[in-house]
């Protein structure tokens, strides 16, 4: 584990700015984001947690596959630096491998490139992701719920730690390693730093509140389909996609071509479940045109779909959906009702 | 107050006069009130009535929600001024039964918006929020800050003249005077002296940030299209992302469907996660309105909205030069 001085903290980012288009959070306004940065001056150390998530960057809101003219066809080459993401909390560095799981390999076919999305893995394979223990979990965290702990070093290339004076900075993937070789001229992190991480690691899970155990959860809501529970907790949702924009880990999107007939651009957009047209076919029907069922769409997708098919849930507690409601619908408080609920088989 | 809407509320349960309340309950953050559904007399006690209580809750009476209200369902439902005037609105719009609504009004003083609060303590997090008349205290590690509540209100509230519902059937207290404000729209001013490049700027520049989430639209009473012009695919109207020319047209859009219409509640700049000065041009258009037809949204029961009638004495410059 090495030692990153504060006070050597701007010259680090400097090197670092050279070789990688680099990432970090950056506050505008009341909003805050992961922007490419090229001193320690632009990065907002306080931040924490960011409004938007990391996800914006590796599955933008809107990208252009190609462009196309007549039979002319463009797509965008792939950028010329390597990433790197400094301050990604242990919530978003796991949806980023959650993400990947997705659209980065193919569980079915893991050798079949046509599995695999070319757009995210040439921006995700060369990233390094460097995870920043988070040691003020605020009230809306709730990683604790869904295998995570502030201090969690389950994802991300490197994990490091900020206590009073320094980073300190350790690799947890080969990435991660060999980042951590091509640096020098660093101390070596000291067992005073190693007691301070402890003590910060202590103090940060103090500040959780207890977790309801997602596994649990997603054992019961196969029995929940049917429930009127549905109706009340889906009465107050508006149907706006406030949560889905803002999770790091709600990956669906449409694809629609932007242009003229033989000249214009095929995109690719961030889509939504709660919207009803994301379901309504062409017939005219709709599978799914009551708010109850699209909020009962998004529960059992983060808890209960995703984790028969990859073995854990797609929530990683980061807390953003609680924040940004504009009705106060709690994801943690429906969690809560439906493990309470006397739902038969 | 509280305690009063609480057994009015139970009153009305128990002589079977409402099957379902909707009104507003403790939220699972601090400063935050939630949107209730209760439908037994038990229940009532959830209820709450303070200044977090922002959610214009007309907005259940219409749209997808519609599947709450049923048919000869009895609903009592609980307005501040604003929510008050959206029913207006759906009764001259035949969007509500009017005897099927048992309207409870409780008198408003203005509701906060907590993004001014998260502004007002540079985003440091809020663990407690307590008020008293005039301010209000907000704690959290390591701090304790008062703030005057009239730096943290709405937007919407600074220059209200309408605190209580225009038609109710039972009021909470006694209906609050209005404070009589003159210059209803001071905050656009600044906007309209802008020459036209630099307005086109101010809204290129507020709109960029728009993630068209559709929040503001799906929180807005006067927005209850079954089917939204952004949605509809056969054709497709506009494009689906975040580009600056479709988000353009998705907002003014919305400023002109709701022009003459909205009751200026800031349900919309309240919800939007992006912190976009949304309700600046609905008011501007608002404003635009009382001064041509001498109309203000969601007042009288009997009364045409402005762009839905004619009167030869109306202005006719726009064609007159």
């Amino acid at each position: 584990m090495i030692k990153i001085e504060k006070s050597n903290f701007g010259t680090f980012i400097q090197n670092l700015s050279a070789d990688y288009s680099l990432f970090a959070p950056v506050g505008e306004g009341q909003q805050s984001a992961f922007r490419e940065v090229k001193n320690a001056e632009q990065i907002n150390t306080h931040i924490q947690i960011t409004q938007n998530s990391p996800k914006t960057v590796f599955l933008p809101q809107t990208e252009v596959l190609f462009e196309f003219s007549g039979d002319d066809i463009q797509s965008e080459e792939k950028p010329a630096k390597p990433m790197f993401f400094w301050g990604v909390r242990s919530c978003d560095a796991k949806s980023l491998n959650l993400l990947d799981k997705v659209m980065g390999q193919s569980k079915q076919r893991p050798d079949d490139p046509a599995f695999q999305d070319p757009y995210w893995k040439a921006r995700f394979d060369d990233a390094i992701i460097l995870t920043l223990a988070c040691n003020e979990p605020a009230s809306t965290c709730f990683c604790n719920w869904t295998g995570g702990s502030p201090f969690s070093k389950d994802a991300g290339d490197l994990w490091a730690v900020e206590t009073e004076t320094a980073y300190l900075v350790e690799p947890l993937s080969e990435k991660g390693e060999a980042f951590v070789k091509g640096l020098s001229g660093y101390d070596t992190a000291s067992e005073k730093d190693k007691q301070s991480i402890a003590k910060l690691k202590k103090q940060a899970e103090s500040y959780l509140q207890p977790a309801v155990d997602a596994e649990t959860l997603k054992e019961k809501l196969p029995q929940t389909w049917e429930d009127p529970l549905w109706d009340e907790v889906s009465a107050k949702c508006v149907n706006c996609s406030a949560c889905a924009f803002i999770c790091p880990t709600c990956y669906c999107f449409d694809i629609q071509d932007e242009g003229k007939k033989d000249k214009g651009k095929r995109i690719r957009t961030w889509d939504c479940c709660m919207f009803p047209i994301f379901t309504k076919e062409a017939s005219g029907h709709n599978p799914r045109s009551l708010a109850r069922e699209r909020v009962r769409q998004r529960v059992m997708h983060k808890f209960r779909y995703f984790w028969e098919i990859y073995g854990e849930s797609l929530c990683t507690g980061c807390g953003r959906c609680v924040r940004v409601c504009p009705v106060n619908l709690d994801i943690r408080e429906v969690a809560k009702q439906l493990l309470e609920a006397d739902s038969a088989a | 107050m509280v305690k009063a809407l609480r057994e009015e509320v139970k009153r009305l349960f128990e002589e079977k006069k409402v099957d379902l309340v909707i009104g507003w309950g403790k939220g699972s953050l601090p400063m935050t009130a939630t949107p209730i559904f209760i439908n037994k007399a038990e229940d009532a006690e959830r209820l709450i009535w303070d200044e977090t209580c922002s959610n214009n809750l007309a907005v259940y009476l219409t749209k997808d929600k519609r599947q709450l209200v049923k048919t000869d369902q009895k609903i009592g439902i609980v307005v501040k001024g604003c929510d008050g005037r959206s029913l207006v609105l759906y009764a001259v719009e035949n969007q509500i039964q009017r005897e099927n609504l048992v309207i409870i009004g409780v008198p408003c003083a203005g509701v906060i918006d907590k993004k001014k609060v998260l502004k007002h303590i540079e985003g440091k997090e809020v663990l407690s929020a307590s008020f008293e008349a005039d301010r209000m205290t907000v704690e959290g590690r390591g701090f304790k800050t008062e703030i005057a509540k009239c730096d943290v209100l709405s937007d919407s509230c600074l220059n209200c003249n309408h605190p209580n519902a225009p038609v109710f059937d039972v009021f909470i207290g006694e209906p609050r005077k209005s404070d009589s404000v003159e210059d209803v729209y001071p905050d656009v001013e600044a906007f309209e002296k802008l020459d036209s490049e630099a307005r086109w700027k101010t809204m290129v520049e507020a709109y960029s940030k728009c993630i068209r989430c559709y929040a503001c639209r799906n929180v807005c009473p006067s927005c209850y299209c079954t089917e939204c012009f952004v949605d509809q695919n056969d054709p497709q109207w506009i494009g689906k992302s975040p580009e600056i020319t479709d988000t353009l047209i998705f907002h003014l859009g919305r400023n002109l469907h709701v022009a003459g219409r909205c009751v200026e509640c800031g349900a919309c700049e309240r919800a939007c996660p992006a912190d976009i000065d949304l309700l600046k041009l609905n008011r501007k258009i608002s404003k635009e309105i009382l001064e041509r037809f001498n109309f203000t949204a969601g007042l009288d029961i009997n009364e045409k909205p402005a762009l839905a009638s004619f009167c030869e004495n109306e202005k006719q410059d726009f064609i007159m030069g």
